[in-house]
């Protein structure tokens, strides 16, 4: 007993090297080696996948990016999966950032999905409405005229010679929103200023540690569903149908999990040896 | 004193309570201004901070590198980066076909060039590096020490395992065979009685066995023990709880702050 108490205790004060090793271990080997673990979608995610498959083909969708290359393993799979969803579905989709990285973000995913997948034409099926400055004035701007806020796109074309703008003028004259958001101003800014005085509907995704800030609003109902970080572009993945960087990263961050809560429980039972001992001598 | 003092003063109490009327009042012409003329005024002043960002940065930067203080070297990084950005930004575009402004996220342009293969590995290496530190601080300082940090360790675990696949694998029975050996666990502490423990933790095996081969050992039932139906309950119900007090909070003390800057009371602004 008292050699096995000795051998956790060693652990206990294993170098952070070694913690660093394991955790990059059990992180790639997954991504090189998929164990290929079933994904279970959540309601929320479900809710969200509900409110986009509900809407009438052909709707105008209005798709904000606010992330950058730091959260991108996250929030990409998301809206790689969403636009899937919604060009599958023949929305007209309209995208804008708030987020400067957010633009280069969106021109990722529009190459990669919307004309590369989806054969689509610019300006007819999908525009790049592209950053603005000045966070949830943004919005407001959005909210009361577009036009004036955006007289061109992240192209330089102007709006007014773009068809699918044609009919579009303020935040109202769209079905739905979707916000890909990784923190200020994002999810909560679209719902205080945008969705909420006009009564568009909208969802979004976000990123692990943001849940906690958008769950009040997807439970009032103001946010239809939420995907909530990788796991949830994952479930939303697996919805649309189509797998992506989202499942293939499932694995590894399952296992992390795991050996991150291994250690958790190693270092507590190492910590109540030690306390034992104290009291003991 | 009237203009350094007055003046400001009476500009942030005019503005702010247009501001304010303009979403209680029925008036085009205020309603346009808060909608629409204030938020421009906002891009535009915040279009001036970025420059006095800048200069301040060159300035703090600059006296590091200047009079060598420690860690200088990695100011002399911070003005070469700024300075590159600049030249990527405003002078020279790296392809001819593509037009200015349209240059910053064109394909082939020095700025994509710098975005793509600097920003990004820098900007995802930085966030990546917090999987390690969070598994070593998680080794080191999530300790049961008193009964809240018990609660939020339990929270943490079932979060984590609940929100991704594997914790679906982990039958609702499993959790229940743990639940009955921290229970002995707290018997015993509470009454340092072997017998009762034993006995206690006997009788808890019994019935969550006995009821397991009654039902068939279903994975995800009972409900109120499976990993992904308890997390979603620790998010939608004690979580959401949390989140609403804090923005609640937040709200109060945002209205409070903004009354006292309308009424003058409030003067950081101005030096106050």
């Amino acid at each position: 007993m008292k050699k096995i108490a000795d051998f956790i205790l060693k652990i206990g004060e294993m170098d952070r090297r070694w913690i660093f090793i394991i955790i990059a271990l059990v992180v790639l080997l997954p991504l090189f080696f998929p164990i290929g673990l079933p994904i279970r979608p959540t309601d929320s995610t479900q809710t969200a996948y509900d409110a986009m498959d509900d809407l009438e083909h052909g709707s105008k969708v209005l798709m904000s990016f606010e992330y950058g290359p730091s959260t991108k393993p996250e929030i990409h799979p998301m809206t790689y999966a969403v636009l899937r969803h919604l060009f599958k579905n023949k929305h007209k989709v309209y995208i804008t950032c708030l987020w400067p990285d957010g633009q280069f973000m969106a021109e990722e995913a529009i190459e990669e999905i919307a004309e590369q997948e989806f054969n689509l034409t610019y300006g007819k099926d999908y525009v790049l409405l592209g950053f603005r400055p000045g966070n949830e004035a943004v919005v407001k701007g959005i909210v009361s005229n577009i036009r004036k806020l955006y007289s061109t796109d992240a192209r330089g074309t102007l709006t007014d010679k773009i068809p699918m703008m044609e009919g579009i003028n303020k935040l109202a004259d769209f079905d739905f929103i979707f916000t890909a958001s990784a923190g200020y101003p994002g999810t909560v800014e679209w719902v205080q200023y945008g969705a909420d005085p006009t009564g568009v509907p909208m969802s979004t995704g976000v990123t692990s540690i943001q849940v906690n800030e958008v769950m009040p609003y997807v439970q009032s109902g103001q946010v239809k569903g939420i995907l909530a970080g990788m796991p949830g572009a994952a479930e939303y993945e697996k919805l649309v149908g189509i797998p992506g960087i989202g499942t293939s990263g499932m694995d590894a961050q399952s296992v992390a999990h795991v050996v991150i809560v291994l250690f958790i429980i190693f270092g507590n039972v190492a910590f109540f040896i030690e306390r034992q001992r104290q009291k003991k001598y | 004193m009237i203009l350094k003092r007055h003046i400001p003063i009476l500009i942030v109490t005019v503005i702010g309570l247009l501001t304010l009327f303009g979403w209680f009042i029925e008036q085009p012409t205020i309603q346009a201004f808060v909608d629409d003329d204030a938020t421009q005024w906002y891009d535009i002043l915040a279009s001036f901070a970025i420059i006095l960002g800048a200069m301040n940065l060159l300035k703090m930067q600059g006296r590091k590198v200047i009079k060598q203080q420690e860690g200088w070297g990695y100011s002399l990084f911070a003005i070469g980066g700024f300075i590159f950005s600049i030249l990527a930004g405003f002078v020279i575009k790296g392809s001819e076909s593509v037009a200015w402004g349209t240059h910053v996220t064109s394909k082939g342009t020095l700025f994509k060039w710098m975005f793509e293969f600097m920003f990004t590995p820098l900007s995802a290496t930085m966030f990546a590096l917090l999987a390690f530190f969070v598994a070593s601080a998680s080794y080191r300082a999530f300790r049961i020490r008193n009964f809240e940090a018990t609660l939020l360790l339990v929270a943490g675990i079932i979060i984590m395992l609940g929100r991704v696949p594997i914790g679906s694998y982990i039958s609702s029975w499993f959790v229940m065979y743990i639940l009955v050996l921290l229970i002995g666990i707290a018997v015993n502490v509470k009454f340092g009685n072997k017998m009762i423990t034993f006995s206690s933790v006997l009788t808890g095996l019994l019935i969550v066995t006995v009821a397991g081969m009654l039902t068939g050992w279903p994975i995800d039932q009972p409900g109120i023990f499976y990993l992904p139906i308890i997390q979603e309950w620790i998010y939608y119900n004690p979580n959401v709880a949390g989140a609403r007090a804090i923005m609640i909070g937040i709200g109060l003390g945002i209205f409070a702050t903004s009354i006292r800057y309308i009424l003058g009371i409030e003067k950081s602004y101005i030096g106050e």
